[in-house]
């Protein structure tokens, strides 16, 4: 009866931490000196209590044990040594009893020589199908381009065979004659095999040697093709007719040769990564994290459900096959000064004498092991430190039986040591009486003990096994730190590979405001600020700091000691006024604001906040009101907050539905509530529509607040009534937007400037003086006049426009499109030379461009949608453009000091720029530190190109404009776009935002924002492929060049003959130049702050733009 | 969907019993003869709230086909909106020694309950006490509504207790899982409570679990969080006392304490990321609390304390850090008008205990009763204090003492991460 696999979650893999260990070498029940499955029942509490969740089995089936089990005679029996096919069930069953899932072997490249089918195939005729399950040839001269891998015994890949009178194929020893996938039946057979055991309710099978199962000639006859036919067979089987199974590849590759192994999901579920192995160890030899994150900086991304197998060390040699020649002589000399230690290509040694038996040095090695990305799998005996015995021969010195007690045999038997199948090892420092299980269970202070915890910790953590990787690049070589997180949690990693003291800061703004909980003693770690954060870490130490949000525990703790009294829901004088005020401007109000996420201010330290402003309806529950927050260093900020009061259930809901939008408790007389922000109160949302809508007024303490409707309101309120409660829209950031339905969208501005907001100032100007129809539909806006100033905006309602997607998303997917249907393709350079990257049209020359066949044929309608972006951006400008009597709209030419301002800002942005990228260098990743290097060797060139802007009547419009113009601020509706959001850039001053400015510089913005598009998306394609980068540059070239040439043929016809951007051709083309430039220097600053993966992209642009 | 865990007969009985909205599920029956009676009562006195008045309801209960009282396993209603009867065989994991106490039942029970609950497809289940005292009282309605209309996926009983009653969960059951769960429940063991028809999916199971949970006990508030559900308590007028009465202390606190100290190694990744706790939602009006019998003695529960400190003091060395060890030899030289136990000691000596448990330092059967007179140390303390005081005092101190258990926690999660004996 086939049997269930034991693990629940599907992907048990991902969580699990493996255990490896030998039948024969674990525990003899019987004392016949060769370990068996009752032994290994018997000490399955040992395992349990270790915390490893999978056992994995070495061979144990019947085998001449000519390679460790490895050369199989018959794959569905039990190795009598070993015990019965019986003892391996009552194993399974115990096993899973204890929630530990097994995963033993699948070796299915090759059997041994002794087996059925290979001796039947020698007598059988050639040709014949019993023939056939075997490789064979007349000559040894077939797949010569096939390397040797046991080069210290093999000499070539065939061996001839006198009774068959032909060479037989093998990759291992010669005694192991490789199978013949060629042969289907081959797979029906090794079909059969595998649901004999996952029958039974094996969960895992490692599957072994997979590169090599298929051979062609002319080829390395590794990771072929037809090889991962045979895998994603072999997976398909599986996943019909079992669950919660795992296929673990041993493929000894590079990670992007690995990497296919993977498939779409549909191959191996698990890979080993073997190179990492060899450089953790170079990297604390040499005290250096380079081979560590430059390994880890080729590893490419697996899909969501698969996993790497780490390990640092197994039954094999540390194998040396990955790395360079000079790094294999440098492994030599560092960890096998002894020639016996070394065997094949690797290293013949356990974890504890590699590291010379420094406690301290293995710990920081599991600790690595631990958190880095990936399952960790242990061999049997290191958690205790074992040694090994170079003097056996092959690999058997890391083999020798687990070392239990200082009894005779180490406790692994009771049978004379003579016929143990190994000796013990017996040496005064790693021997038996030194090295046991017993004397370091009684010892509180034992790696074994050690382990213990470290284990059962890393189980605490889903984001170990789950979670992303990001290092942090210190500029101290010696300290490797990086980030493991996911949605949950966030956890630093900090190792000391010295083996002195090392200082370490660490540039952590990412997430400042947030506290770093030592994991393993749960002690608190100051509160990470906005600069580099301070550590010092001892000899080989590491530490694991789970960062934990510290502000909503402040604010818990807060709200709970303080409860506003009120008398009833609208008594807004008892909290905004008198002690209650008190109590929100000392406390409430800062500890509300640092947990929002539209709070801007959360990197400076708040030194005061002061209730500036408030208004309520007659008796209602909600109140408008206005927060100044002084800064300790940085110029004071208003907010608008709503808020409103709830109590009994709805009180109850907010706190377990939205706990961040509480501020306060409140009580009145019995009853408990709380005080939170309104938009969570779909009265209040109600009340600001209707203040909208009906032009209402609201008296505040020191001015007025009133709603301004606009002329479409009317038509955008149908059916509105009828909708559901209005709700907080998730998407914003520096706002909060309340929807109303599918009909309407409130913006609240949260940081409140004086005057007008662009946003709203622009749209109602489109709408009702212009009638430019491409924006979405202006409803209103409610502002507030503080008595003698100029009004400010509180609120935007505009109407909701169906889409489908915005601009970015739109684009991405199309490129998504376009990169999937050119990589298989060759680039037809003939046909569009102009994407070489040495050919760099000049922008008059890329607007003036016809379009290519080639290129329509390849980006196709994209072409038509940046055309038709062309225009509307055109129209947009017009319509900014036209004549007014508005002060504010009314175009004005630029002057000779407009002209002399812009080329100073200009070279202190640029300059700006260059001083970030050059004290940046030795942060950025290894890949693109040459690009900044060329980058940098372009800022004499980059300040002429600024300073060429002559100082001169230009006879250059300037307007106002979209202001942050990009693929982000369009939406794609219908074969058509609407603009967006004319705020401007947030960060800027209002005043800046409104100034008037040559409409090119958002031209120039759309440019760059193509661009960012097409090498974004290679980015995420390569992230799968990295092999396809090469392949990718010129479609990516080609793309944005053909788009950006669309776009700008669309608007220059637009606006042909218009007095909109400069006639002049060369003064086009100066001006427009400039701007890019300086977006992309713009750009860069913002990645070297923010996402420094991403800096390629503007790295590149500048390149471009500066041949 | 995999089939659901059900007995293969008892999946017959449902599928005759067809869908319900309500399922009125009793874990034991100690009268299953009055168990017809009493529901058909509380589901008419249910139904003169009006919106209940059509509820499809079933009963069950533990019992062979046709022993409520001769009638068919599955009878038809005799109108409308009669309730059906169904009868279920326990399984066999209510058959553990948690069942030698009467209001306990093991985990695998009240699984089994939500496998049958969520077969019937029923909007709502109350889970009623064997006494029947929730159909009783007419608590039903009180319990059930939050879960039917009021958008909670669990409703937990507020019982009324007098100030020296419900001492065990005051000083353990209920501050404990509080601090790990992050819920301000006051009741986490309650008899009675009722769920929502999402939080029956979501704790349904469709594989038969491992055998330990046979010998655990159902926390459902703790359940609630693991899934995901939204808390209420109700305040019910059901009084409950000396539950364990005729029972040794030491079995109580094995059977109640053990499971819970479990529960904490199962769900060590949950607890272990949340910090403070929340107030729960709430809804109707506190009953008033009940006079208070006759005062306890303090003095021989102190005397088992300092006997407990002569003999006992090897056993608690091996679990107890030394500053704690100390702390309690100065407890114990102290008269009865003296002596008062810390709050923060009573919480370092529960997380030093379930770290023990989870570490198997000694047999957890002798952990527990060397925990007996500690516990007995703590009630003799509190008596002392509170004797005197008015309910509301009582409450707030009782409300203290679970703000120490909160505050305590770090101390927990550093002792439970890295289980040095070499501490202070």
């Amino acid at each position: 009866m086939k049997q269930p696999g034991s693990a629940s979650d599907p992907l048990w893999y991902k969580d699990a931490i493996i255990y490896e260990l030998h039948v024969r070498a674990f525990m003899d029940s019987n004392n016949d000196g060769i370990g068996d499955f009752q032994g290994l029942i018997d000490k399955l509490d040992y395992v349990q209590d270790l915390g490893v969740t999978c056992i994995w089995l070495l061979p144990f089936f019947p085998s001449p044990l000519r390679d460790d089990g490895y050369d199989i005679s018959d794959y569905m029996s039990v190795n009598p040594s070993y015990g019965t096919l019986e003892d391996f069930k009552r194993f399974l069953e115990q096993a899973h009893n204890r929630n530990l899932q097994v995963m033993i072997e699948l070796v299915i490249n090759h059997t041994s020589d002794q087996h059925s089918w290979f001796q039947r195939a020698r007598h059988a005729p050639k040709g014949s199908p019993e023939r056939d399950f075997y490789v064979w040839s007349d000559t040894d001269h077939l797949y010569q381009g096939a390397r040797i891998i046991f080069t210290d015994t093999e000499k070539s890949n065939w061996t001839w065979d006198p009774e068959a009178q032909a060479y037989y194929w093998h990759r291992f020893f010669s005694h192991q004659p490789d199978l013949n996938y060629d042969n289907p039946q081959v797979l029906e057979e090794v079909l059969r095999i595998m649901r004999f055991w996952l029958d039974m309710g094996v969960d895992g099978l490692r599957i072994d040697a997979i590169p090599y199962l298929v051979e062609r000639d002319g080829t390395n006859c590794e990771n072929l093709p037809e090889t991962h036919a045979v895998m994603k067979r072999i997976r398909k089987a599986i996943d019909e007719e079992y669950a919660g199974r795992m296929l673990l590849a041993e493929a000894n590759q590079w990670p992007t040769d690995v990497r296919p192994y993977f498939g779409d999901g549909d191959e191996c579920h698990m890979a080993f990564h073997f190179p990492l192995m060899p450089r953790i160890y170079m990297a604390l030899r040499q005290e250096d994290r380079l081979p560590i994150t430059d390994i880890m900086a080729q590893t490419p991304d697996l899909p969501e459900n698969c996993q790497w197998g780490i390990f640092l060390r197994n039954h094999d040699e540390l194998t040396l096959e990955m790395v360079s020649d000079d790094e294999r002589d440098y492994m030599y000399l560092a960890y096998s000064a002894d020639p016996r230690m070394r065997i094949n290509i690797g290293i013949r040694r356990r974890l504890a004498p590699l590291v010379d038996n420094n406690r301290r040095r293995i710990e920081l090695l599991n600790s690595l092991l631990f958190s880095f990305p990936g399952t960790p799998i242990l061999y049997y005996g290191d958690e205790i430190g074992m040694g090994d015995n170079i003097y056996l021969g092959d690999r058997n010195g890391v083999r020798t039986p687990m070392q239990w007690t200082a009894d005779r045999n180490a406790g692994f038997s009771r049978a004379i040591p003579a016929r143990l199948y190994s000796p013990v090892v017996m040496d005064p420092v790693w021997g038996y009486q030194a090295v046991n299980v017993e004397s370091e269970q009684s010892d509180p202070s034992s790696l074994l003990n050690w382990m213990r915890n470290m284990i059962a910790l890393r189980k605490l953590f889903q984001v170990f096994g789950r979670g992303r990787l990001t290092f942090l690049h210190a500029a101290n070589r010696k300290i490797l730190a990086y980030v493991r997180e996911d949605e949950n949690e966030k956890i630093l990693c900090v190792a000391n590979l010295s083996r002195f003291a090392q200082p370490v800061e660490l540039k952590l703004e990412a997430y400042e405001g947030m506290v770093p909980v030592e994991m393993l003693g749960y002690v608190e770690f100051p509160r990470i600020g906005s600069k580099p954060y301070p550590l010092t870490i001892g000899p080989y130490g590491f530490l694991w700091l789970e960062l934990q949000p510290a502000p909503s525990v402040e604010a818990g703790e807060t709200a709970r000691a303080l409860v506003l009294q009120v008398a009833g829901a609208s008594d807004w004088m008892s909290i905004l006024e008198g002690n209650g005020r008190r109590e929100m401007e000392e406390t409430l109000l800062k500890d509300f604001l640092e947990r929002q996420r539209w709070f801007g201010g959360k990197s400076h330290s708040i030194a005061g906040v002061t209730i500036e402003d408030w208004a309520q309806m007659e008796g209602a529950s909600w109140a408008l009101a206005l927060v100044e927050v002084v800064y300790a260093a940085a110029p004071p900020e208003t907010y608008l907050l709503p808020m409103a009061t709830s109590f009994g259930a709805a009180a109850a809901a907010l706190r377990e539905e939205h706990a961040g939008s509480v501020i306060a408790q409140l009580a009145s007389g019995e009853e408990e509530g709380v005080l939170h922000d309104a938009l969570f109160d779909p009265a209040a949302g109600r009340a600001l529509l209707e203040i909208l809508s009906t032009g209402g007024v609201l008296r505040s303490r020191k001015g007025l607040i009133r709603g301004l409707p606009a002329s479409r309101l009317a038509s955008l309120l149908d059916g509105v009534d009828g909708s559901p409660p209005p709700r907080v829209s998730s998407a914003e950031q520096s706002n909060t937007s309340l929807l109303f339905g599918d009909k309407l969208i409130l913006k609240l501005f949260r940081r409140q400037q004086k005057g007008p907001n662009p946003d709203t100032e622009i749209g109602r100007y489109l709408t009702e003086s212009s009638q430019f129809p491409n924006i979405a539909p202006f409803g209103g806006s409610i502002e507030r006049q503080r008595d003698g100033e100029e009004p400010s905006t509180l609120a935007m309602l505009q109407g909701l426009v169906r889409n489908q997607g915005d601009g970015w998303l739109w684009t991405a997917e199309e490129l998504d499109r376009y990169y999937e249907a050119c990589v298989p393709q060759a680039f037809p350079w003939n046909a569009l030379p102009q994407a070489r990257p040495e050919v760099r049209p000049g922008l008059l020359e890329l607007s003036e461009m016809p379009e290519s066949e080639a290129a329509r044929e390849h980006v196709g309608a994209y072409l038509d949608a940046a055309s038709m972006l062309g225009v509307r951006t055109a129209e947009m400008h017009l319509a900014l453009a036209a004549p007014t009597s508005e002060p504010a709209f009314a175009p004005v030419r630029m002057s000779r000091q407009d002209a002399e301002r812009l080329r100073q800002e200009f070279v202190d942005h640029g300059g700006g720029a260059f001083d970030a990228l050059k004290e940046s260098l030795s942060r950025l990743p290894d890949g693109v530190v040459e690009l900044a290097g060329l980058v940098l060797s372009r800022r004499r060139q980059a300040i002429d190109r600024f300073l060429q802007i002559p100082a001169h009547d230009l006879q250059v419009l300037r307007t106002r404009i979209h202001g942050d113009y990009h693929l982000g601020q369009v939406l794609r509706v219908k074969g058509d776009f609407v603009i967006l959001d004319f705020e401007g850039e947030p960060a800027r001053p209002l005043e800046e935002r409104r100034t008037k400015q040559p409409p090119l510089k958002d031209v120039a913005g759309m440019m760059r924002s193509f661009s960012y598009a097409a090498f974004a998306a290679v980015n995420r394609h390569t992230a799968r492929r990295p092999g396809d980068f090469q392949k990718l540059e010129p479609w990516a070239r080609l793309w944005e060049l053909s788009a950006t040439s669309a776009f700008l043929r669309g608007y220059r016809e637009r606006v042909k003959g218009l007095d909109l951007v400069p006639a002049a051709p060369a003064v086009f083309e100066q001006i427009l130049a400039a701007y890019l430039l300086d977006k992309a220097l713009y750009e860069l600053t913002y990645e070297l702050n923010n996402r420094p993966a991403w800096v390629r992209i503007p790295l590149s642009g500048i390149l471009a733009l500066l041949p | 969907m995999a089939k659901l865990e059900l007995p293969e007969e008892t999946r017959a009985r449902v599928e005759a019993a067809g869908e319900a909205d309500l399922l009125i599920a009793i874990p034991a029956a100690l009268r299953p003869d009055q168990v017809r009676a009493e529901a058909e009562r509380a589901l008419a006195h249910l139904a003169t709230t009006g919106d209940y008045a059509r509820l499809r309801t079933v009963v069950s209960y533990p019992g062979e086909a046709g022993a409520a009282n001769g009638n068919e396993a599955v009878p038809e209603a005799e109108s409308a909106a009669g309730p059906r009867f169904l009868p279920y065989a326990p399984p066999a994991a209510q058959l553990s020694a948690i069942s030698s106490i009467s209001w306990l039942a093991p985990a695998a029970t009240y699984r089994f309950l939500f496998n049958l609950a969520a077969e019937l497809k029923v909007k709502a289940m109350a889970v009623a006490a064997p006494d029947l005292a929730l159909l009783q009282t007419n608590s039903l309605g009180s319990l059930v509504a939050p879960t039917l209309d009021g958008g909670w996926d669990l409703a937990m009983p507020v019982y009324p207790a007098g100030k020296l009653e419900g001492l065990l969960n005051s000083s353990i059951l209920s501050p404990l899982p509080r601090a790990l769960y992050g819920r301000r429940v006051r009741f986490p063991l309650a008899q009675d409570f009722a769920v929502s028809a999402r939080m029956v999916s979501a704790s349904a199971q469709p594989r038969s679990l491992p055998s330990p949970e046979a010998h655990s006990l159902f926390w459902p508030a703790t359940e609630a969080v693991l899934r995901g559900c939204k808390i209420c308590q109700v305040p019910i007028g059901v009084h409950r006392v000396n539950a364990a009465e005729g029972i040794d202390l030491s079995t109580v606190l094995g059977l109640t304490v053990g499971p819970l100290f479990g529960e904490m190694e199962t769900h060590a990744a949950l607890w272990q990321r949340i910090r403070g706790a929340e107030p729960v939602g709430g809804a109707g009006s506190p009953a008033p609390a009940p006079e208070d019998g006759a005062a306890a003695d303090p003095r021989s529960m102190l005397e088992t304390f300092q006997l407990g400190f002569r003999n006992l003091q090897e056993i608690w060395s091996m679990v107890l850090p030394q500053a704690t060890l100390l702390e309690l030899k100065r407890l114990s030289r102290l008269s009865a008008e003296q002596f008062r136990m810390p709050d923060d000691l009573w919480v370092r000596i529960i997380y030093d205990f379930a770290l023990a448990h989870r570490l198997r330092t000694i047999s957890r059967g002798h952990l527990l009763g060397a925990l007996t007179p500690l516990y007995l140390g703590w009630v003799a303390a509190h008596v002392l204090e509170i004797g005197s005081a008015y309910p509301a005092e009582a409450a707030q101190r009782v409300e203290r003492l679970a703000r120490a258990y909160e505050d305590g926690k770090p101390y927990l999660l550093s002792r439970w991460r890295w289980p040095d004996r070499f501490n202070p």
